[in-house]
């Protein structure tokens, strides 16, 4: 019990930090999209801004996507879901969120395997600047496994809260 | 099994996960990996992450978060605010001239981002208590405030063309341009109903008495057009330069966020906070965004390779002898039926990676039923029992507007919608005549 505790604690704590660093990649998203129009304005249009402004964005939505499943901005249809009590929908959810979980586990095996290929091959992408493609895919697998371990975590919250233990469950959050 | 039944078995098991209420990225993306792994084996293991490289790699999707980013700037910062006053003293005198004032102001937001959310938060919380005070009908501007709102994702920048183009590979400038006189159209036709409703029935919008209009300068109303002038900068840097060739689609984007930030510097409401509800929300709803995508173009690239968009074709077209005309015009009234009982955001990407292949090979412009697409859209967040819309609009409401007004409200305004979308559908030179234009002209 007491472990499971801390690891939510520990899982919150630290995708909450990671998250609130993915929160700011917009700035860097906008100045290379602006270099991007200052420069082809000037007459040199610089090559690299577009890929280095997708690898940017790879990393605002994977490397956030767990400090956002924290803060509940993932929809749910909640036709029936909507009505029913916290219990319930703790209780249904911790069932559910197998799905989920296995759905990010597919993902981060698939992500592993590309990343793995990418470093041992020396991948690069097809275009005037050829970057490396192993950090952006080592990003990426990052960012899906932090999107597990808070899953997880939501999983174990959604236990506790179930056992009468909460610790900052949705329900007492007011969200 | 046949390809056939499994294809409708993931439909089925997808429906009914999603009722249980999950995170609808998790159920798309579950049921689409449940699916690969017998059909491909091992190949399928890698079908859910080659989705973020595409996903990566399609780059008009770098506008999403600096719209959502600049829809939350115009929100937070207030900087629409005079512009409601502007409006508002010029076309107070008419009967129902707030009305239509706010119609202009929602095309003027709309101009400005490519989501209803802002629009819907000025709408809500300026023009409404203002409206109210003076004794227009509460029903008749709840659904002024709805239906002009909705104008965000037609009007261009548009977020729901950004993804439509993604499925249906059809470059956005293209689309953009496509929405603009079917937007115009809309604003026009939502204009129209409130004059010729508030000259039948005066007392749904009385105009400005007359000591009112006095008590107005004309030195004032000079000098609040003045507070069109920052928007239109805005406008004019963000689609201006596009238009002009000086920066492509993305960049122009870019451009609109940082100028929507100037403008609330220049105003003064640059704040800490508002920066970082700004940037709170925008991650947040980009995360939303794009974790959907992802799954979604997971059950996408499964539904393509089990060949049932041919098996749906064939069903239509050879086993019950439908022209393909008969074909769309089904598909849009179950689009809109699906759109009263399900989430607006599932529905959009499990709707458009199912119907676009069907409409390809059916042999219609995608542009155009991009669209098509977008009304739909429209019609979907605002119709009853479930419509983003709504529900935004019962948060954002003075608590005098009851869940029933805003039903109640829709009404006469999906009515002009579907107008709308029945007279693009008759006519479609009116969203293809602008970008056969700029064909070729422009940079992504």
């Amino acid at each position: 019990m007491k472990f499971i505790e801390s690891y939510i604690r520990a899982v919150d704590a630290f995708n909450r930090r990671i998250g609130r660093f993915a929160m700011y990649l917009i700035f860097a998203l906008m100045g290379v999209l602006f270099w991007s129009s200052v420069t082809k304005y000037a007459g040199s249009p610089a090559l690299w801004t577009l890929e280095l402004a997708q690898f940017i964005m790879v990393g605002y939505y994977l490397l956030g996507g767990a400090y956002s499943m924290q803060m509940g901005d993932h929809v749910r249809m909640d036709l029936i879901y909507g009505g029913w009590s916290p219990r319930r929908k703790a209780a249904v959810d911790s069932i559910t969120v197998l799905f989920l979980i296995f759905y990010l586990c597919v993902l981060l095996y698939g992500g592993i395997s590309s990343a793995t290929y990418a470093i041992e091959w020396g991948e690069r992408a097809h275009s005037v600047w050829r970057p490396y493609m192993w950090p952006v895919k080592l990003v990426a697998v990052f960012g899906i496994l932090l999107m597990l371990l808070q899953t997880i975590a939501e999983l174990f919250r959604d236990i506790l809260f179930l056992r009468g233990v909460s610790v900052n469950h949705a329900s007492e959050a007011g969200l | 099994m046949s390809y056939e039944l499994i294809a409708l078995f993931m439909f089925a098991s997808m429906m009914a996960l999603l009722l249980t209420g999950q995170r609808v990225f998790g159920v798309i993306g579950a049921v689409a990996v449940i699916a690969a792994l017998p059909l491909w084996g091992t190949g399928g293991v890698e079908i859910a992450f080659t989705q973020s490289i595409k996903l990566m790699k399609w780059y008009p999707l770098l506008t999403l978060p600096m719209f959502i980013f600049m829809g939350y700037m115009l929100s937070e910062s207030r900087i629409a605010d005079d512009l409601y006053r502007m409006f508002h003293v010029w076309f107070g005198p008419v009967p129902g001239g707030l009305a239509i004032g706010t119609i202009f102001l929602m095309v003027v937001i709309s101009a400005m981002n490519g989501l209803s959310v802002a629009g819907m938060a000025i709408g809500a919380t300026i023009a409404l208590p203002e409206l109210l005070r003076r004794n227009y009908d509460k029903v008749m501007i709840t659904g002024v405030i709805q239906g002009g709102s909705s104008l965000g994702i037609l009007i261009p920048p548009s977020v729901v063309l950004v993804l439509y183009g993604m499925i249906a590979r059809q470059p956005v400038s293209q689309l953009w341009l496509a929405g603009v006189f079917p937007g115009l159209l809309m604003a026009g036709l939502f204009i129209l109903y409130i004059a010729i409703r508030c000259q039948l029935q005066p007392h749904l919008g009385p105009p400005l008495s007359r000591e009112e209009r006095d008590a107005i300068t004309w030195k004032e109303r000079i000098s609040l057009l003045r507070a069109g002038f920052l928007p239109f900068m805005i406008f004019f840097l963000m689609n201006g330069l596009f238009l002009m060739g000086y920066t492509s689609l993305v960049e122009s984007s870019a451009v609109g966020a940082v100028a929507s930030m100037g403008a609330a510097f220049i105003k003064g409401r640059l704040s800490r906070e508002v920066m970082e509800n700004v940037m709170r929300k925008t991650l947040g709803i980009s995360c939303m965004f794009m974790w959907i995508i992802l799954a979604a173009l997971c059950f996408g690239a499964v539904f393509d390779g089990l060949g049932a968009v041919r098996a749906i074709e064939n069903f239509f077209l050879g086993q019950l002898g439908l022209e393909p005309w008969h074909v769309l015009i089904l598909m849009q009234l179950s689009f809109l039926l699906m759109g009263t009982f399900l989430d607006d955001t599932a529905m959009l990407v499990i709707v458009a990676p199912l119907y676009v292949p069907l409409v390809k090979v059916l042999g219609f412009d995608l542009v155009w039923y991009g669209v098509l697409y977008t009304i739909t859209c429209q019609i979907a967040y605002m119709t009853p029992p479930f419509g983003y819309n709504l529900f935004l609009m019962r948060a954002m409401a003075p608590p005098e507007i009851k869940l029933r007004h805003i039903y109640q409200s829709v009404i006469p305004f999906v009515a002009v919608m579907l107008l709308t979308l029945v007279i693009v559908m008759m006519f479609p030179e009116l969203a293809l005549w602008l970008p056969h234009q700029f064909l070729g002209k422009l940079q992504g």
